[in-house]
């Protein structure tokens, strides 16, 4: 579903992803883990399609696609999701509002009708039961006010709502309360299907007690420098970055 | 007998030796008034006005006429020294007076409509205690200067909204010269989508103790378009309040204009003022003036005031786009939320809903 080969990134003149590759299949969920600044957010930010990164070598395919020859409405549509590690906050548009705004543009760019209102409505309510994200959370500006933890858990609405294909979760589990934590890991667990891929980064094994992977890579210094099961993430968290970075010239 | 024959003779003189402004006036440097009107000058013609289905309750005196009652007497004319406001007191006997007497709370909209070129002259009165929305109309027009004067009496409280259409080749100036007496409300809404020239000045006078005037407005020009607002906020005596908050979203070579002198005289003490005005310019050619300003001569007062000029933020562009918003789409979601805080404070639901609909609009051209 998603293959990186030898992927180099910049920003400004600054490389900061240096030939990382990387593949996922479908039905594959994958975490990534790595020390700050190895270049995490960078990969997922270049997957979603943010400007000002540059890639000066290797390919992204997603689903046998150029992924980066894709504006990033047209990855969303064809159903990448980000969950980002800091959710931006937009004083003046409503939480319902932007998430009816952005069910109904995919369905647009993807050739299907728009859901009417009231059926938008219905379908964040069912959803935001499940993950506790409250009515008047949603009658709010988007992500203005809201504490870390809820704005971490409305990433994880809206991916229950656009039910994507390839999700990528940068962090999500970072300043979230245990509850939370279970809750965001079910929503991440009901969508695990044959068809879905999930990219998960994180700093801590604890969500990968929740979330079990099929695969773990360590990214360090812009590359993948060790990969494993799932008892990778149980070694890191006992002996740190520091003896597998030693091997890594 | 003719209304304020006196001041209509002060007001001759006035434009006699001042002229039709250039951008060398201090006050006009971003509006060079002069140049934008050309060979054809402001002319003598007198514009017309229009009310429609005058609310039952609400006097009417037509300017033109003969004989004008004791409230009109008492009230016309009664305006500063501005320059363009003295044009068209020196240069029209048309215009019209209104008046909602004491008490009376007026549910329907008052709509009075400008129209056709040349200078008119407006006097609206709310006696004590009286209420009343106004829908100021703006007709196109090559150019157009409108002398306003409003006096509310104590208690009184008025919502005027006013929306400037988009036109290439209007000039159209406006003086509105605002009296509160203790107690009274002016809130007012300025919509403006910007001609070649257009300029809305604003001389608020807070007379009375606890008397508050809140302005808003937003502007979206394209194209070479030119919209300035400009006002002179007095706090005349104590625990007066004034708000006013401004936006403005700039695209092409247009140009939008804010200046803004808030006075606090001496003895306003506990006063308190606060002044915002914001911009965002959508390309290299558009251009923002924010001129906030405070003069400040009592005491105890709290005042605020910033301006900022700035561009789309790109990380909520990168966020909206990536849940699937094309960028168009996107952008017209920002600019719209940009201005939101400025339309939300028109207090009629319907008129708060029209302009939104005219921003959605001309957003949807300029995004
Ligand atoms: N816009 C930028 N300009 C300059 N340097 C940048 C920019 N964005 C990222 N970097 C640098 O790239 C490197 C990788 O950053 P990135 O955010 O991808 O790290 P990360 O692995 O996600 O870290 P963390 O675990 O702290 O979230 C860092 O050294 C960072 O300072
Ligand atoms: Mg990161």
């Amino acid at each position: 579903m998603l293959e990186i080969k030898n992927l180099h990134v910049s920003v400004g003149d600054k490389p900061i992803l240096k030939g990382l590759t990387l593949s996922i299949q479908p039905g594959q969920v994958h975490a990534i883990m790595g020390p700050n600044g190895s270049g995490k957010s960078t990969l997922s930010y270049v997957l979603a399609g943010r400007a000002g990164y540059d890639i000066t070598e290797g390919s992204i395919t997603y689903n046998g696609e150029d992924l980066t020859a894709l504006p990033p409405e047209e990855r969303a549509a064809k159903g990448v999701f980000l969950a980002m590690q800091y959710p931006v906050e937009i004083p003046g548009v409503t939480t319902m509002t932007f998430l009816k705004t952005a069910l109904n543009s995919q369905r647009r760019t993807r050739g299907e009708s728009d859901l009417d209102a009231i059926g938008v409505l219905k379908l964040v309510r069912a959803k935001a039961k499940t993950l506790n994200v409250s009515e008047e959370m949603l009658k709010r500006a988007l992500n203005v006010g809201f504490s870390g933890g809820e704005k971490k858990r409305l990433e994880i609405l809206q991916m229950a709502l656009f039910e994507p294909r390839l999700a990528i979760l940068d962090e999500t589990d970072s300043g979230l309360d245990i509850d939370a934590l279970k809750l965001v890991a079910e929503g991440v667990n009901l969508l695990r299907s044959p068809e879905r891929a999930m990219l998960v980064i994180t700093h801590y094994q604890r969500l990968l007690d929740y979330i079990v992977p099929d695969r773990i890579h360590v990214l360090a210094k812009g590359r993948i420098v060790a990969e494993g099961g799932k008892e990778l993430a149980l070694e890191l968290e006992a002996k740190g970055y520091e003896h597998i970075l030693k091997d890594v010239a | 007998m003719t209304l304020a024959v006196a001041r209509r003779a002060e007001a001759t003189a006035l434009f006699a030796a001042q002229g039709v402004p250039t951008r060398r006036v201090e006050d006009w440097k971003y509006s060079d008034l002069k140049s934008a009107l050309g060979e054809a000058g402001i002319g003598a013609q007198v514009a017309q006005w229009h009310v429609t289905d005058l609310p039952a309750g609400v006097e009417q005196f037509d300017l033109s006429q003969a004989n004008p009652p004791g409230w009109v007497i008492d009230n016309f004319a009664r305006g500063t020294g501005n320059v363009m406001s003295a044009a068209s007191l020196a240069l029209s006997v048309g215009g019209v007076a209104l008046r909602v007497p004491k008490g009376a709370a007026i549910a329907d909209l008052l709509k009075l409509d400008f129209t056709g070129p040349g200078h008119v002259r407006a006097l609206l009165v709310l006696e004590a205690g009286a209420s009343l929305t106004l829908v100021e109309g703006v007709g196109l027009s090559e150019f157009r200067n409108v002398g306003f004067e409003i006096a509310l009496g104590e208690g009184a409280a008025l919502d005027h909204v006013r929306v400037s259409p988009a036109d290439a080749d209007a000039v159209l100036v406006e003086e509105a010269h605002v009296r509160l007496a203790a107690g009274a409300q002016y809130r007012a809404h300025f919509a403006s989508f910007g001609s070649r020239l257009s300029r809305m000045e604003l001389e608020i006078a807070l007379e009375g103790a606890k008397a508050q005037a809140h302005l808003s407005g937003v502007s979206v020009l394209d194209g070479k378009r030119h919209s300035d607002v400009t006002t002179r906020m007095i706090h005349a005596v104590e625990d007066t309040l004034s708000t006013q908050l401004f936006k403005h979203v700039a695209g092409g070579n247009a140009k939008a204009v804010y200046q803004g002198k808030v006075t606090v005289a001496k003895g306003a003490n506990g006063s308190d003022s606060n002044q915002s005005a914001k911009a965002l310019l959508l390309g290299e050619a558009a251009e923002a003036d924010l001129k906030p300003e405070l003069e400040i001569f009592a005491d105890d007062v709290k005042c605020a005031h910033g301006a900022a000029v700035g561009d789309l933020d790109a990380d909520s562009l990168f966020y909206l786009r990536a849940r699937g918003i094309p960028e168009a789409e996107a952008r017209g979601l920002l600019l719209h939320a940009f201005l939101e805080d400025a339309v939300a404070q028109i207090a009629n639901m319907d008129q708060r809903e029209l302009v939104r609909t005219e921003l959605l609009t001309a957003l949807k051209v300029i995004a």
